[in-house]
Formats: C-alpha cells, structure tokens, sequence
C-alpha cells in the first residue's frame, strides 16, 4: 500500500505540480478503495487526481472528496425529501425497487418482469430517459474500443450482439451499418492496428483493416485521402429514447410499475440488509434494490453506507443537423483515431436521416450542469467538417448536452453490495452504456438470481411490443383508413415532421404517459424539425391543457419549473 | 428659438426633419417631403397622438380576444387609461369588424372598432 | 380516399393566397384554397398592429381588417375553402395530398397551383446561441400568438433578440399588456425594421435599442432566469469583456424570417439560394409549369400590399397556363442584381408580355441616400425612378413599363451608379 501511495504522490507531482499534491490526502481501506480528501485549484486537477488513483493497481474504486474553492459540493434536497417522505408514510412494497428510468433501469426492469416479482422503477425526473440516456448520439459499438477484459468491453460486444433480437421484439429501429475508424497517414495506421487488435481479444465478431480503396467501396463519402480503415461491421444506431419507452411499455405490460418525479432520498437498512426506501412521495418497502441511478448512483450508494466510487459530469454535447444534408452525411459512422484520452467521436446519421455530429467532452463539476459552450460546439464542428465536409454551421436545427457518469476507475461497475445483502449497483454506465444495455439487463438478472436463487418465472411474459406506425410513415390509403377511423389522424399539428394530433393524444394517455412538451415530443417528433417547434409549440401546449384537464398555465417544457406560459394576460372582468 | 428632430411614421419613407419654435410661439417645419410630415411633427410637439390597437375578451368565438381598433389617432397621454378601461370589458358573439364597441372612449371623441369579424 | 380535380388550387390562406383565389375566382377558373389553420387570415390573424393597405387601399388598417377584405369577398363569391386541411404531399405532375380531419385524405389532380405557404421563423440553434436549454425562449411570432389570440403571457420581463420589425411589434405590444421589456439586441450595426416602428414602438415607451450586440448564453436549465449579452465589431465577432448578464424571464426571438419550403422542395421546384424561395418568372411561374409562387413563400416581403400584389399576378398567370397548358419552353430573361442590389424578384422575365407595365421587387444591400434606380440592358442605362433614400429593411417596387424593355436580353437591375 506504501508503495501505491507513493506512486500516487510521484503521479500527482508530475501531472499537476508539487503545489497541489501537497493539498491532497489519501487514504486506502482493506477493500482497496481509495479516498481522496484536500482542496485544489481547477477542477481538472481534481478529475486528473481521481484518474491517477483510479489507474492504481487494485484499485477497487475512488471516492474523490476534493474540493476546489468554487466547487465544494453538489447540492441537494435529500433531507427535505425525507423529511416529506416518512411523514406521508408507506406507500407500497415491492420485491423489487430499481432506482433509475435510464437505458440500463429500463433494461433490467424488462428482463426481471419475466420473473413472478413485483417491480417498480423510480424516476426522479418527469419522464423517462432524462439522464445520461437522453443526450447521447445512440450509438452501438461493436466493442473493439473498451479495455480487454474489462466489464465494459464483455457488456458492449454481448450487448451488441443482442440488438438484433431487442429490436425485433420491441419494435424500434435499429440500423446496424457498421462503424470505421480512418487512417490519414502512417500515424493514425499504428493506432488502427492497436484497435484492430484489441478488437480481436475483445471478440469483435467481423472486424478488419481495409485499404482505403476498400473502404470507400463500403461508404463512398470517405474521404480519399484516407489510407487505410478499421472496419467492424457490427456497430450501429438507435434512437435512445425510443428504445427506453419501448423498454417501459413492455415491463408495464408484463407488470412492472413507473413512478417517475420520485426520488430517492434514503434507504433504511437493518441487519445488513436493506428495508424500506425513502421517497419525497412517500416510504416503499423493499426486498431487492437495485441501483441504477445514473450520475447520482454513488449518492445512492452513500445511502446503504457502501460507496466506493464518485461518478463526475463527462459533458458531451451533440449537433443535429437538417435533414436535406443527408446526402452528405455516411450512413456509416465515421470516427477518427482518438489521439488523446476522450472518446472519437464523429459524424453519423440518425435513423431518421438526420446528421447528427458529436459528442464532445469536457469535465465540469456540476453534475446538473448540461449547457452548451462555444468550445463544446467549435470542438464538434471541427471534427465534422473534416470527416464530412459540404455541412457547416448554418445546417445546424438543434444543439444539446448530456452528463456522462463517469467513475475513476472506467469501468462499469455491476456487483452485489459487499455490505448490504440485497442491493445491487450497476453505477458507472457511461459508453458503452447504450450498446451494453441488453447485456447489461441479464448480468444484474444473474446477480438477482444468485441472491434470491427461488425465484420462479411468470407464466405469461410476453417479450413482444408493438409500436404504432406513425402517419408520415404510412402510405396515402393507410393514411385515409386511419383518418376514417379517427379524424384526429386529419389535423396535423406538427407540419416539419408530419405529426397528427391523434398521435400526440396517444403520447399524453399512453402506457408511459407524456405529460410535457418534451414528453410529447420525444415520443411524437412533433417540435424536432425544421421549425423546432415554432408553429406547432402553441398546439401542443394547448392538446396537453386539454387532455390533462388543466389549464395551458401548468403545462412545462420538462417538469418542475418549466412552465412555458406566466400568466393570463387579462383577468376577469368585473360583472 | 427651439429645434426638434422628428421622424415622421405616417408612410415607410420615414423622413427625418426638423420643427422649428420661434420665440413667438409660430411653427416652421424644413426637411419632410409632404404636408403629412408637416402635420405629424407639428402634432406631435402640440399633442401626440397614435392609433390604438390592442384586444378585448370575447366569448362565444373560436378564439378568446377580439383585435380592435380606434377609429382616429389618440393623445398619447389617454392611451394608458382607454387600454385600462378595454381591458376590463367583454364583448360577445356576433361581431362584425367595423362594428362600433365602444362610442367616444373616455371623451376623446374616438371610437373603438371591432377589427375583425368573429360570429 | 377523396378524388378531385381542380383548375387552380391555392395552398395558403393568407394574404397572398387570398388574393390570388378571388383573382383566379375573376378569371374564371374553378378555384379551391387549402388552409391548414381554423380560419382564413394566415398570419394576419395574430396581427393587431396597423401599418396595413396603405399602398392598397390607402387607408391604414390592421392585419386583421385588411384580411377581412379579402374573406368577405372570398365569402361574397362563394369560393371554395377547406379549412383545418394540410397539404402533405406535392408532385411535380401536380398532384396534391391533403389530409383533413372531415374528408380523410385528400388526393387531388390540379391544373394549375398557387404555392402561398408564407415563411417561418428562425429558431435559436440556426442563431448559435449557448448555455442552457430552458423555457422561456420562444420566437417572436409564438409569443404574437399567445398573447393576441390566446390570452397568454409567456413572461413578465423579457428580452429582444433582433430589431426586425416583428421584434419591434411585440415590444410594444407586450408593454401594453404589462410585460416589461428589458431592451431590444440587434447584432448587426443598423436597426433592421421600418423606422416607424422604431419610433412608435420603442421611443414611444422608452425602450432602449442596443445595436451591434447579441445574446451569447442563456441561463438557467428549467426556466430561463437571465441571458448574457455581449457586443461584437464590424465584422460581428465577440469583443471580449463587453459581456453583460440580464435577468429576465422571457428571452423573445426575431431573428429573421425563411420561406416555408418543405413542400416546394417536394415538388423539386428550383430555389433561389439568395431569396431561399422558387426562382419565379414574371407571371410567378416556377420551374415547374403550371405550378406558381405567391407572397412570402417566394420571398420575404416587407408590405402586404405587394404580398397580395404578387398572388394576383400569379392568378392571372395560373389562368392563362390553364387555357393553355401545352405551351411548351416558355421563354424568359434573366434579371440579375446589379450595383447595391442583393437580390431581384421575380429572377425572370418571360420574353412574351401581355400586360403594359409590371412590378418588379429588389432590396439593396447597403443604405443609400438619393440614388436612382437602373436598368441596364446591353450596355445601355435606363433610369426608372429616383429615390431620397434606400435600405436594406425596405422593399422597393419599381413598376417597369413592357414596351421600354428589349426583351430579347437579359437585363441587370442598379441601385446607383
């Protein structure tokens, strides 16, 4: 252990200078997690620290406590909220809690409905899908990029592999196009060599260096000064969202229960096992937790007493372009050997036709903060142009960023609690998190079962989902027959994307209702096009009044706070 | 002697001129290419006057206000207390625009149209 | 489905659409508009504000009143109108899909169309602005609906990104219904409305105008709480330290209009990449026979007068091709933009012309002070009228007269020497 920490001192010394190494503590327990405790300057230095000691041999995982005089710590409402809980007292009992709407709570909420348990899923914001799930570029990777051996790169290449069967039983488009890495000049050929290698150990079904010439034979908008390429025909895309919502539908459908705008602000554990969580909405009873929560997941963890790791904001940001660029943009991604320590990143093609360039990442310490900066936009940019030249700037519709939960050690982390009996966290699911989620869903099923091995399946699980065919989809006569039998098939509310107002009422009464502008829009693509919602905005506030029963007022972008309208502009006249 | 500069807004040429104030209290103006531009910056020195648009509720329409209009420019200074006063009255269904809603608002002398047809 | 065949179908009911329906109605073409909101208007129906028919009527009137015009006649004459009908779907054989709620999918076989869609606006993303994605952003023609046809106020302290005159409407507008407005930002170095609504609209009510300035980030993520302006020089970049935060809770943006041109580029029509609308000739022809541009969705006018000017060109250009549709290469001349010219529309003029004068639309790029405008045939200079002043903001119409043009070679319009 001495000499681990004095190689973390040397590290820090090197990385960040003598000044700030003195202002850093740590500390290692019997179960090799490192503590880090101090104050620094930037919080760069304090995620360049974290990464050194999570680099340690046997590390186990970091708890990075330093602070920096502007960041000190995230703040939150979990006292309050436990407070508002245990006064409204229990509220239900479940087998299972599973504390996350995202890609992989989703994921395992569908996977252990198959089992005889009640489950219910908790969603601290309005929807699901909100978090990290929610603002990245969907895309499969094959898995020739995680480190061999890793939990990572076993989920991402099982999980890829997965899709096929997800897509077909859920009903959500899934275009495996294949994915290049390209080469410029003899430099970028070695890295091409040290993936394609990787890639090999990691099982990547399919992949191989191609000539330049041969690549362009697969995707002709390769650049032609591109030399050589690494090709793995195994990657793909989704649209996130729509994966999530299929997900939920089908656990509802085979029983699973939703709350979302529930957050978890405590759990009680007694005899090492946990009992009851604590919401703002009230106390649950629990005979399993599952710890899904995304960038919160190590606050979660906090709560058994069992953290061993810190997840900070990878922030990467997205850029989606209008779709009449689509002739310029490859159907395949196209990424660039990563020459430093961040993810490629590059130009694609949503499935919808749209280029979509990204992600960046920047660290940032706040793991609320999802904005946008000039340099998240000219780091996207550059990068695209490059690889995809005829789109620039004036082609960019719509701008956005999500929070990546990092941890220190890079790796998912998937395991029963060591303290607590029954919980278990699945923390740490940055990329490949999307490409892992199937995999991912049966690994935490195997620990649950290895935790509660009488459990018996459901006799009746249906893995099937079925999704309506949206009206821009259908033909004209399918279009007349759906108007015949609904006329709200004939007024269409969103003109950029063709979205009917019998649509947008599905959304709002549908098994995951929608029950914002946002909600309305990701399930619909009403508000996404050309216009972002500038004629159809006013629509689909009214709709929501209507359907919801209250007045245009309450209606919100995304929940809390985001109410679109402040007042009415007259008030009522005296009589 | 006094000078003002005023831009006239009664046609898109928007002409900048000048008001002149001889100490006798006589007026010239320089700089407008018609008579309409003399007339506006004279009154707008004397009593500034703009036409006033807004909306008033309505009930039994597809949509809850009704756009009206004044039928003559208004002294700028009774535009707030004539706004107050349609704010706080309702008007129901049939109306045809040019209907008259409010006759000599506030003794101005200027009467309030229904600007738009809403049955 | 619903099969129809119409002589000349009208897709817009706004004031560009509405002219050319009673002037295809007058040329005795069966006529059919096709208008995807509840009433007829288009956008003149969120428009309160007088400035209208000037030109037209020569009487001052709001959008609403010089709408109503029209309707009455369209009612007068018993023109036929589907309302709450969208038009999906066109294809250069001039065929349209149009879904509405009553009649179920429409599929009809045109002789002749009349494309009056109007434009939208731009959003924030084509404006690059950073920061958070919050409510309380909305552009400027979404708040002009809430709060003149639906009672609804989006804030109650805002900011104004653009000084176009939409931006300058709604500052006063929403002073008068007790919103107050911070300041108007216009990036560029000149205001970009009519100078008119620049005194009525903001000197009136002391609202600061603060040129050569921009919105750079938005703040916070569920509703907006402030935004940081920043100044930039000549050539629009940042002029570091010059940012300044504001609070507010509505951020209102007038940043431009674009022709609405989805359905257009579904029919293939040729787009002019400087008007962003079709390149049309001077009966307002596409490059598709028998299919016509009127009004905003062939180029963004400043007077509505000239919107509904152009849809009855268009008309009488529609029944013309209905009486004789097999005319086949029908000949123009280009019109290019000369000297402080940033664009002329039409782009064409056909080589046969029937009428004895017609108009012709331009904006300059940069202001100008007594200029005369030119035309320029083969060398040769013609002046057709002298001007106290131009601007950009301000569309100019020039009315040429058919018999003192060689309509044999293109022509170049001047805005100057």
């Amino acid at each position: 252990m001495e000499q681990a920490i004095n190689e973390f001192y040397n590290q820090v010394k090197r990385t960040c200078g003598d000044e700030v190494a003195e202002h850093v503590q740590i500390e290692i327990d019997k179960r090799n997690v490192v503590k880090l405790t101090g104050e620094v300057h930037t919080w760069q230095d304090v995620v360049d620290i974290g990464h050194i000691a999570g680099r340690l041999s046997g590390t186990k995982g970091v708890v990075n406590s330093i602070k920096t005089p502007e960041f000190q710590k995230m703040p939150n409402d979990y006292p309050a909220a436990e407070k508002t809980g245990r006064e409204k007292g229990i509220i239900g009992k479940y087998d299972i809690v599973i504390i996350g709407g995202g890609i992989t709570g989703a994921s395992i909420a569908r996977t252990l409905s198959k089992y005889n348990k009640s489950i219910v899923v908790l969603e601290k914001k309005n929807d699901v899908c909100e978090g990290a799930s929610k603002a990245n570029n969907g895309m499969i990777h094959s898995g020739y990029d995680s480190k061999t051996g890793s939990l990572k790169q076993r989920m991402c290449v099982k999980g890829n592999a997965m899709y096929t069967q997800w897509s077909k039983e859920l009903d959500f488009k899934f275009n495996r196009c294949g994915s290049f890495v390209v080469a410029f000049d003899e430099e970028d050929e070695e890295y091409l060599n040290q993936f394609y290698e990787r890639g090999k150990a990691n099982g990547v079904p399919g992949i191989e260096i191609l000539d330049g010439d041969e690549a362009r034979k697969i995707e002709p908008l390769i650049s032609p000064e591109v030399t050589k390429a690494l090709w793995t025909p195994s990657a793909g895309y989704i649209e996130t969202y729509e994966v999530v919502l299929a997900l939920m539908e089908n656990a509802i459908d085979n029983g699973v229960k939703l709350m979302t705008e529930t957050e978890v602000a405590a759990i009680d554990t007694e005899s090492q096992k946990a009992t009851q969580v604590i919401t703002n909405k009230g106390v649950i009873q629990a005979g399993c937790v599952i710890n899904a929560a995304g960038i919160y997941a190590d606050d979660i963890a906090e709560m058994v007493d069992d953290r061993f790791y810190t997840l900070h904001n990878r922030r990467g940001t997205l850029v989606l372009m209008d779709r009449k660029k689509r002739s310029f943009s490859p159907k395949c991604f196209v990424g660039t050997a990563p020459k430093n320590f961040t993810k490629g990143g590059g130009p694609m093609t949503t499935p919808d036709g749209n280029p979509f360039w990204g992600p960046s990442a920047i660290e940032v310490a706040n793991k609320e903060d999802v904005g946008v900066s000039p340099q998240d936009i000219q780091f996207v940019m550059e990068k695209g142009k490059h690889l995809s030249p005829g789109i620039n700037e004036k082609d960019i519709i719509r701008f956005f960023s999500g929070a990546r939960p990092a941890n220190y050690i890079e790796d998912f982390i998937i395991e029963p609690s060591e303290k607590i009996d029954n919980f278990i966290h699945v923390a740490g699911i940055q990329s490949p998190g999307v490409a892992s989620a199937p995999a991912v869903g049966e690994y935490t099923e195997q620990i649950y079962l290895n935790l509660f091995p009488n459990t018996k399946r459901k006799e009746n699980w249906n893995p099937i989902r079925k999704k309506q065919k949206p009206f821009r989809e259908c033909t004209q006569e399918e279009r007349d027959q759906l108007i015949k039998e609904d006329p709200k098939y004939g007024h269409i509310i969103c003109r950029c994307e063709t979205v009917t107002e019998a649509e947008i009422i599905r959304a709002i009464h549908g098994k995951v209702p929608a029950t914002t502008v946002d909600a309305v829009k990701r399930r619909t693509r009403a508000g996404m096009g050309r216009c972002q919602a500038g004629f159809c905005g006013p629509r689909v506030v009214e709709i929501l009044a209507r359907e919801l029963g209250v007045d245009s007022l309450e209606i919100t972008k995304n929940g809390g706070d985001s109410r679109i309208l402040v007042s009415k502009s007259r008030k009522e006249p005296e009589k | 002697m006094k000078e003002e500069e005023y831009t006239c807004i009664v046609c898109p040429r928007s002409c900048l001129g000048k008001l002149i104030i001889e100490d006798d209290g006589t007026m010239k103006t320089e700089g407008f290419s018609c008579k309409n531009g003399e007339r506006y910056a004279i009154d707008e020195h004397t009593d500034p006057k703009r036409v006033l648009t807004t909306t008033v509720k309505i009930e039994g329409a597809l949509f809850p206000l009704l756009p009206v209009v004044s039928s003559e420019a208004i002294s700028f200074s009774k535009l707030k207390d004539c706004l107050k006063y349609l704010y706080q009255i309702k008007v129901k269904t049939p109306v045809r625009e040019g209907d008259v809603l409010v006759d000599d608002i506030l003794d101005t002398g200027v009467s309030i149209l229904a600007a738009r047809t809403m049955l | 489905m619903i099969e129809k065949k119409v002589d000349c179908v009208v897709i817009g009911g706004g004031p560009a659409g509405l002219a050319a329906a009673i002037e295809a109605d007058k040329q005795g073409l069966d006529t059919l508009i096709i208008e995807r909101d509840v009433t007829l208007g288009g956008i003149l129906q969120q428009c309160i504000h007088d400035g209208f028919g000037l030109d037209r009527f020569k009487k001052r009137m709001t959008g609403g009143q010089y709408a109503q015009r029209f309707i009455d006649v369209i009612k007068e004459r018993k023109i036929n109108v589907l309302l709450n009908t969208m038009v999906l779907d066109i294809t250069p054989s001039k065929e349209i899909y149009a879904s509405s709620p009553d009649e179920g999918m429409l599929h009809i076989n045109a002789k002749s169309i009349i494309l009056a869609m109007g434009c939208r606006e731009r959003t924030r993303s084509q404006v690059l602005i950073y920061g958070d994605r919050p409510a309380g952003v909305l552009t400027a023609g979404a708040v002009q609906r809430y709060i003149n046809m639906e009672g609804y106020l989006p804030g109650k302290k805002a900011v104004i990104l653009g000084s176009g005159d939409i931006g300058l409407i709604m500052a006063r507008r929403m002073t008068l219904e007790g919103i107050k407005v911070e300041g108007v930002y216009e990036i560029m170095h000149r205001q970009n409305g009519l100078t008119r609504n620049v005194v009525q609209c903001l000197k009136d009510y002391n609202i600061p105008l603060h040129l050569g300035t921009t919105v750079k980030s938005i703040h916070d993520k569920k509703r907006i709480h402030s935004v940081t302006v920043v100044e930039v020089d000549k050539n629009l970049k940042e002029i570091p330290g010059t940012e300044r935060d504001i609070d507010c809770d509505l951020l209102v943006l007038s940043v431009g209009l674009i022709p609405e041109n989805e359905l257009s580029e579904k029919a293939q029509i040729e787009i002019d990449p400087v008007t962003k609308g079709p390149i049309v000739d001077s009966d307002m022809m596409t490059s598709i026979p028998g299919i016509f541009a009127a009004g905003n969705v062939a180029t963004v006018f400043d007077l509505v007068d000239y919107v509904s000017q152009s849809g009855e060109i268009a008309a009488r250009g529609a029944a013309k091709y209905v009486k004789h549709p097999k005319e086949e290469n029908i000949e123009t001349i280009d019109v290019h933009p000369g000297n402080n010219v940033a664009f002329v529309f039409p782009q064409k003029i056909r080589k046969k012309m029937e009428s004895e004068t017609f108009p012709i639309f331009m904006r300059v790029k940069n202001e100008a002070c007594n200029v005369a405008t030119y035309l320029e045939q083969g060398g040769n200079k013609i002046k057709i009228k002298k001007h106290l002043i131009v601007k950009p903001p301000e569309m100019i119409r020039e009315i040429l007269k058919t018999n003192q043009l060689d309509l044999s070679s293109d022509l170049t319009i001047h805005a100057g020497e």
